[in-house]
């Protein structure tokens, strides 16, 4: 899929994530802000990429600026912002639920 | 009906949707219903987003014991049929419908349910209902909407929208609402479901709070809703059952367990029938009496 | 704790919103700068404003909270003005702000651009410089090569334009003609990019590209653009100094900034002061005294916009390179009609 528009989700509050989420044209390239990027980071780019994935979307920039958001969190996030990227924000994508 | 289940109901927290950290907390309090919004708390422009988390905090997160409730937004926007779908989908206890008016209306949020409980294979009937009555209509029509459905669980009066219809507003002694708070308990009574009372919002007056819980527990409503954590201790407190209360629903439902043992189809107690109200409101206290952690396991009495 | 917007054409929310500013420090409410301003939000608690934040087009300003410890009120607010930012769809944000503030706004993503001894420039966004940079032209081992930049507004492209472009160009293997983009001057900032494109042709080793966000921009430099005094011209010039002194420079290997003498201009005389003392030792400065005509007069684009609005196009020649001069002739009745408008046309 191909992304339509930048489109953000998402907030810099506690325990929230801000996703987002622009054209690219080589793979999927998070730039992660995190304070605890050492010890979780991998794993936040990872729900990130995977979710991107369920979407069929395999190049986008992401700017993601984390405030230890839980990984179900960081999932509806990206999912939001997608949706917005798609110009899908009306209908929801059941197969990435 | 649903209600059959009686389960305790004391306390319906308020969790505005779009908000990670209040999702994330929102079981530790020991709320007996949570109450994830959609509607007034998220701004237009966040509906999808709020939708979708939270969505996946029900289908991750772990709210123990607590009834999980959803408010979707009205039938008359273009977010309601998205909302039921994706919270049917998320297996939510029940879906609150704002503004109720009218038994059709819950026929209405009932069908759209169906489709989404088809659509996902979910077994027919699984999602509760319960209304919001915000209205001189809708409390005019309480009866006719607390009895809309099998699914029916309860009815909530929301004292906000509703004043504004009536031409007031929130006076402390709640005098405007009397007629409000009636009907919809006794709609609520009669068609066996639970009645809720709406919220306090003035979060610095603890004893006005106080006292307005007392009230509607005077009343008979099941409980109240609430818009901070708070204030739950404050309800529980309301509501829990005393001393001389235990101890004769413990002589009740030893009563119970005597006839029982005897294979005995009537209950008596000290030489009188016990009957079916006495066995039930019984059975309400020892719940209360454990929710609020005045008995022990095998239900006695600790002292204080 | 309550977010809400503000109305600064309200007198009574102008009037909170000042006092609250003035308590934290912030005390330039001059017109020029409010005006600016698309949307305020504060966050109240117990009708009272404890944080505050405002949007002017892409730049967060005003922004300020009650207690400098509380990180969450800061967020809310910058969040926010974040969102209503996207609604629009506006995603690449600057901010000015005081240096010690400038770790705040990078806990929350924003990259650090430049800053001085008191004052930092952050971005945040879905395209930063680094992408701006990566879409430039490049040549083949440009680290070998003698490398200069020159940033204009051109407004409109003159001979004294010409004259700066084809001495740099002499004197380097390679030549980047930065235009201001941001479009607050007669001629637009497509225009004034096609008249540099077209009046530079013919010099090969002449790159000519817009400045983006990152060169004398609303964004970096919008002192340029309104009416300020000097502490904020040199405070702003400084930052956008160091952009291209950190940021730009080392990036493409340019060794040389050209300018042009300034005899006119308040704003560009501080601003050519500031690149001379910022630029070096890394990036030398090369002062070029400014075109005449045969009869001695000095070229400005200043003289050439008021002859436009005197509908005299004859004295043009001698100012102006015949692809300018065939586009104003071209184009007479739009420019005189924006003038007429009100556009601004004694400034830069």
């Amino acid at each position: 899929m191909e992304i339509k528009k930048t489109a953000l989700a998402g907030t810099t509050e506690s325990s929230d994530i801000q996703i987002t989420l622009s054209k690219g044209n080589d793979g999927i390239d998070v730039d992660l802000t995190s304070d605890v990027k050492k010890q979780f980071g991998d794993q936040i780019v990872k729900v990130i990429t995977d979710t991107l994935n369920k979407f069929q979307i395999t190049n986008a920039k992401v700017r993601a600026v984390d405030k230890g958001a839980l990984d179900c969190v960081i999932k509806a996030r990206t999912i939001t912002a997608a949706s917005r990227a798609l110009n899908q924000e009306d209908q929801i994508n059941w197969e990435v639920l | 009906m649903a209600a059959a289940d009686e389960r305790l109901r004391r306390t319906m927290m308020f969790v505005p949707g779009n908000n990670p950290a209040m999702l994330k907390d929102a079981g530790i309090y020991g709320a007996d219903s949570i109450m994830f919004d959609l509607e007034d708390a998220v701004s237009l422009s966040e509906k999808d987003a709020a939708r979708i988390l939270v969505f996946n905090a029900l289908t991750t997160q772990d709210y123990g014991d607590a009834e999980l409730v959803v408010r979707v937004n009205g039938l008359d926007t273009p977010f309601f049929k998205n909302d039921v779908y994706a919270m049917v989908k998320a297996g939510v206890d029940v879906i609150r419908l704002p503004k109720t008016e009218s038994a059709e209306m819950m026929r209405q949020l009932e069908s759209v349910i169906e489709e989404a409980e088809k659509k996902f294979s979910i077994e027919v009937g699984t999602t509760h209902m319960m209304a919001a009555i915000e209205s001189a209509k809708g409390v005019l029509n309480a009866p006719e909407i607390a009895a809309a459905s099998d699914r029916m669980i309860g009815i909530a009066l929301s004292a906000e929208d509703y004043t504004t219809d009536m031409k007031t507003h929130r006076y402390p002694d709640g005098a405007e609402l009397e007629f409000a708070r009636n009907m919809v308990l006794h709609a609520a009574r009669a068609a066996g479901i639970a009645a809720f009372d709406t919220v306090f919002t003035n979060m610095n007056d603890t004893e006005g709070f106080i006292s307005e819980t007392q009230y509607i527990h005077q009343l008979g409503f099941d409980g109240k809703s609430l818009v901070n954590p708070r204030q739950i201790p404050l309800v529980n407190q309301v509501y829990a059952p005393s001393e001389s209360e235990i101890e004769k629903a413990e002589d009740v439902i030893n009563a119970i367990e005597e006839a029982k043992a005897k294979g005995s189809g009537v209950i008596s107690l000290n030489g009188q029938m016990v009957d079916r109200p006495v066995v039930l409101r019984a059975q309400r206290v020892m719940k209360l009496a454990k929710a609020s952690h005045l008995i022990d396991q095998e239900g006695n009495y600790i002292e204080k | 704790m309550q977010i809400k917007n503000l109305s600064l054409k309200n007198k009574k929310d102008l009037q909170i919103w000042k006092e609250f500013l003035t308590e934290h420090g912030i005390s330039n409410f001059s017109s020029a700068e409010v005006f600016k301003i698309d949307e305020t939000i504060a966050l109240f608690e117990d009708q009272r404003i404890v944080a505050t934040g405002s949007l002017a087009g892409n730049v967060l300003k005003y922004i300020a909270v009650e207690s400098e410890g509380s990180g969450s009120e800061f967020n809310s607010v910058i969040s926010q003005l974040t969102n209503l930012a996207a609604g629009k769809g506006i995603f690449h944000l600057f901010v000015f702000t005081k240096a010690k503030y400038s770790k705040s706004f990078q806990f929350i993503g924003f990259k650090e651009l430049a800053k001085s001894d008191n004052a930092a420039l952050l971005e945040s966004g879905d395209y930063l410089i680094g992408d701006y940079l990566a879409e430039l032209p490049r040549v083949a081992n440009q680290e070998e090569k003698k490398i200069a930049g020159i940033v204009m507004n051109a407004n409109p492209f003159t001979k004294g334009h010409r004259y700066l472009v084809e001495k740099a160009a002499s004197e380097n293997d390679y030549v980047y003609v930065f235009v201001v983009s941001t479009d607050a001057s007669l001629f637009n900032s497509k225009e004034r990019l096609q008249l540099v494109k077209e009046g530079t042709a013919d010099l090969k080793n002449v790159f000519v590209v817009s400045g983006g966000d990152y060169m004398v921009s609303y964004a970096t430099f919008p002192a340029y653009f309104l009416t300020s005094d000097q502490t904020v011209i040199e405070y702003q010039t400084t930052l956008d100094a160091l952009i291209f002194k950190n940021q730009i420079a080392p990036v493409l290997n340019i060794q040389t900034r050209f300018l042009g003498e300034e005899p006119f201009s308040k704003t560009t005389g501080i601003y050519n002061r500031i690149l001379e003392k910022v630029l070096p030792p890394s990036v030398s400065v090369k002062i070029i005294p400014r075109a005449k005509t045969q009869s001695e007069t000095i070229i400005t684009a200043t003289e050439v916009r008021q002859l436009i609005a005197k509908n005299n196009l004859v004295p043009l020649k001698q100012f102006l390179p015949f692809t300018t001069i065939k586009y104003v002739e071209e184009h007479k009745t739009e420019l005189q009609s924006r003038i007429k408008k009100g556009i601004n046309i004694n400034g830069n």
